[in-house]
């Protein structure tokens, strides 16, 4: 057991490391220049030593080498590095803003779990018919309706026409609704087909056979034999869905201005905030690996053959 | 098989409810009183004597530092002040410093308001305003360059004397920056205090990428604020901000995107307020590029750009033609209007153009073809790029619209030969600063590369020219000069809109973009 946690330690260190020198190579060839952007934010033109001082200030006029450097010590001292827009530490900036991404993320995860799991069994359990038919639709307009469409529809609906739900912001329940649907429905629909699809190829098994001519009941089988088989192969689909919204959903976090870690990276991104940018992409990737082990964890604990290997 | 364990799904499901559950009642409730959302803002405002407003703000600072790179976002909020106001015909007026006088070529005296007191309870003196200006030279880049200070001294409790390190007529003007707002230097030395300055409001709590609330000062030196509470909602989405408004949950809304004006025209609770501004939108012609190195070439462009259609149908009437860098409501925007000229069929054939056998000019068997730079921020320059390609179609030029992401870092290569572009020209409603920035040939910011010796020495010339009607004259020479030899083409100047509530009042749009909230406001 020790060695597997040591063996994925060193992964974990690994592509941390790559992808902290991968960004920042990506970041210094991608065009713009801070120190001119931040000056400019109003239109407002920048003088040629108000320019060249904030690019000095920045540390942009070091050699590459010295700043890669630099870069990697604050990603091993876990501080990467301050922020150009608000002078204070990336880590702590992505940590105030990660609860508001958790909550969203988690609640868009529940969203998609439940619509999983409901549309899934129900056109399992009606394969033919008009129920089976709606669930078809809804998956292609999952997989078809861009999030942003969806999130202003609704907006327009339950705020501008019924009044019921705020439009905006980050608050209790109320205000976390929207943003959840938005961000849950449409991969919940489509992943609903694919559990369709693998509980109508566990009906035919030779364990369901035999549940039955030992006289389970059906609802038993339907729950804890096909249900549960036919959920393993989604659960990875599920993990890197929740991976991807605990990153922020840079989309949903604009549309609804909700204050997470989505909507913040893409001011960053505009303001080509290096240390931010960096420091986000390596933020990211650590919850993927961590979320993958987890998926990894939750596989072995779910599949005892793979306990065995 | 062991039927009585819980199935795994079961589990996780739970988990995450949970885990939800938890972080919804640790949630921040700084925006709860939007309640279910209807009418939040408008229940606010039931008591008269506690009456609040909601605004949905297009900006999101990352701090309160008027100092820093969000002073105007400060200013907007009422809770910052500057010694100089801009008045509504741009002029400066006294504000903090009361009058103002030039004693030589290098050197003012200002007299300061003597019943000021900041947000912390202590009085506003000299020694209070020199530390509050040199602390925002040494912060901001644009105070330094603006000012230009060479020393400031306190001559009396209510005297200061600001020596420059060049003759710097602008000076007056430039104090109504809010890069110079006046602030306690004392009340920010503590990490994560809020700066205490002289405004009707003083800041009650900023939550980053949430909130500004601001609440009535109730010792400030003027007429107090008529609302007890300011709350500004960062709202960085124009749609998002359009139906915030439209649901009510605020009372006022920025820049309302232009294509959705029409619905808050339509609306019976809702109006536009809307007011000129000294932004230019324009055509950038790169001086380095073949095609336009000739001026013939760029007076083709200029007078395709169909300058009153755009401003009809691209900006819903909301803006004024351009003849010039700067507004027609500055007293140094008033330039004439260059006289039509030969028409494209003259210009391009003397310059060698023929056209071929498909209508298209084209010279030694190449056609006459433009690279036109356009950028997403502001959308409506997208549209009019579309109507100066078609425009420039039909007379025969074929253009080509690249779509970058970073405008600037793209205008610093050599590849393209348009670009649309647009520029705050006179934010302290004065043309110094601009027409040294943009057009001095040894600036970053000039992204035309245009050189021109002659106006170079107007430039020169009006840095150091103090009196009001001499630099005014010079300023127009300077754009003579500029619509002669065409670097930019000017399409329009773009009013400032907001979406508001019925029943808002004294919320007046103001040429400068950084007047928004102040003690007049008042909402029924």
């Amino acid at each position: 057991m020790l060695r597997f946690w040591l063996e994925r330690a060193m992964q974990m260190l690994l592509v941390i490391f790559c992808v902290a020198t991968l960004t920042f190579i990506l970041m210094r060839v991608s065009p713009g220049d801070p120190a001119r952007i931040l000056l400019t934010t109003h239109n407002i033109p920048a003088s040629q030593e108000a320019i060249d001082a904030l690019r000095e200030e920045m540390g942009l006029t070091d050699s590459l080498w010295s700043q890669y450097i630099r870069w990697l010590g604050d990603v091993f001292t876990w501080q990467w590095g301050t922020s150009y827009m608000s002078k204070e530490p990336v880590a702590g900036e992505l940590l105030k803003r990660l609860p508001a991404t958790l909550e969203l993320a988690s609640a868009g995860a529940f969203v998609m779990l439940l619509a999983t799991c409901l549309i899934g069994l129900a056109t399992a359990i009606f394969s033919t018919g008009l129920l089976d038919r709606m669930g078809r639709l809804m998956a292609l307009l999952g997989a078809s309706i861009p999030s942003f469409w969806l999130g202003f529809l609704l907006i327009y609906f339950f705020s501008v026409r019924l009044g019921w739900l705020p439009s905006m912001g980050r608050g209790g329940l109320a205000h976390l609704l929207m943003p959840a649907v938005t961000l849950g429905l449409g991969l919940g629909a489509v992943y609903a087909r694919v559990l369709r699809t693998n509980m109508l190829e566990m009906n035919s098994q030779n364990f369901v056979k035999a549940s039955r001519a030992r006289g389970l009941s059906k609802g038993r089988i339907l729950i804890f034999q096909v249900f549960k088989h036919a959920f393993l192969p989604i659960l990875s689909m599920l993990g890197t869905s929740f991976a991807f919204m605990l990153g922020g959903n840079v989309i949903v976090e604009t549309i609804f201005s909700w204050p997470g870690v989505g909507k913040y990276i893409i001011e960053a991104i505009t303001a080509r905030d290096y240390p931010v940018i960096q420091g986000y992409v390596v933020f990211t990737s650590f919850l993927f690996v961590a979320i993958h082990l987890a998926v990894e964890v939750f596989y072995v604990r779910l599949d005892p053959r793979l306990r065995a290997s | 098989m062991n039927n009585t364990k819980k199935p795994f799904s079961f589990s996780l499901g739970m988990m995450i409810v949970c885990l939800m559950l938890v972080l919804a009642g640790c949630s921040t409730n700084a925006d709860s009183n939007t309640g279910k959302g209807t009418n939040a803002a408008g229940e606010n405002n039931a008591s008269a004597a506690n009456k609040t407003l909601t605004m949905a703000y297009t900006w999101n600072p990352a701090g309160v530092d008027p100092h820093g790179d969000d002073s105007w976002d400060v200013m907007r909020s009422g809770a910052g002040e500057t010694l100089i106001k801009l008045n509504e015909q741009l002029q400066p007026a006294a504000w903090l410093a009361k009058e103002w006088k030039q004693e030589d070529a290098n050197t003012w005296t200002l007299k300061l308001e003597n019943n000021v007191t900041f947000h912390d309870g202590k009085k506003m003196d000299a020694e209070s305003v020199k530390a509050s200006l040199l602390r925002s030279i040494e912060n901001s880049h644009l105070a330094k360059d603006l000012l230009l200070v060479k020393d400031i001294e306190v001559v009396a409790p209510d005297e200061l004397k600001i020596i420059t390190t060049q003759p710097n007529s602008a000076i007056i003007s430039s104090l109504a920056d809010p890069s110079t707002i006046i602030l306690d230097v004392d009340s920010i030395k503590e990490a994560g205090s809020y700066p205490a300055m002289t405004g009707a409001f003083k800041i009650k709590q900023f939550t980053k990428d949430v909130s500004l609330v601001v609440e009535r000062y109730d010792g400030y030196w003027g007429q107090p604020a008529k609302l007890k509470e300011v709350t500004m909602k960062f709202v960085t989405d124009g749609n998002t901000r359009l139906m915030a408004l439209q649901a009510g949950e605020v009372d006022v809304a920025t820049d309302i995107p232009i294509d959705s004006i029409e619905l808050v025209e339509k609306d019976s609770k809702l109006e536009v307020l809307s007011a000129p501004s000294v932004r230019t939108h324009m055509v950038l012609f790169n001086m380095n590029s073949a095609l336009f190195k000739e001026k013939a070439n760029r007076e083709v462009v200029d007078q395709a750009i169909p300058r009153e259609a755009i401003i009809e149908s691209v900006m819903r009437g909301y803006g004024t033609k351009a003849k010039s860098p700067f507004p027609e409501i500055l007293p140094f925007g008033k330039v004439a209007e260059q006289a039509a000229g030969e028409t494209t069929e003259q210009l391009l054939s003397a310059g060698g153009w023929q056209k071929n056998a498909a209508g298209m000019w084209e010279k030694e068997g190449k056609p006459f073809e433009a690279t036109l730079l356009t950028f997403p921020h502001r959308p409506e320059l997208s549209v009019m790029a579309e109507v100066i390609q078609n425009q420039l179609l039909n007379e025969g030029i074929t253009v080509k619209i690249r779509k970058v992401e970073n405008i600037d870092a793209e205008l610093a290569k050599s590849d393209w030969d348009l670009a649309m572009y647009s520029m705050l020209t006179a934010h302290t409603g004065d043309p110094q600063y601009f027409l040294n920035i943009f057009y001095q040939s040894a600036s970053e910011s000039n992204v035309s590369h245009y050189v021109s010796k002659p106006l170079e020495t107007v430039i020169n010339k009006l840095n150091e020219t103090s009196a009001t009607e001499a630099r005014n004259a010079l300023a127009i020479e300077a754009q003579d000069i500029i619509n002669e030899d065409l670097p930019q083409s000017f399409i329009v100047h773009p009013d400032n809109v907001f979406g508001v509530k019925k029943g808002v009042t004294g919320f007046i749009p103001h040429p400068i973009e950084y007047y928004y909230v102040t003690a007049e406001v008042d909402i029924t």
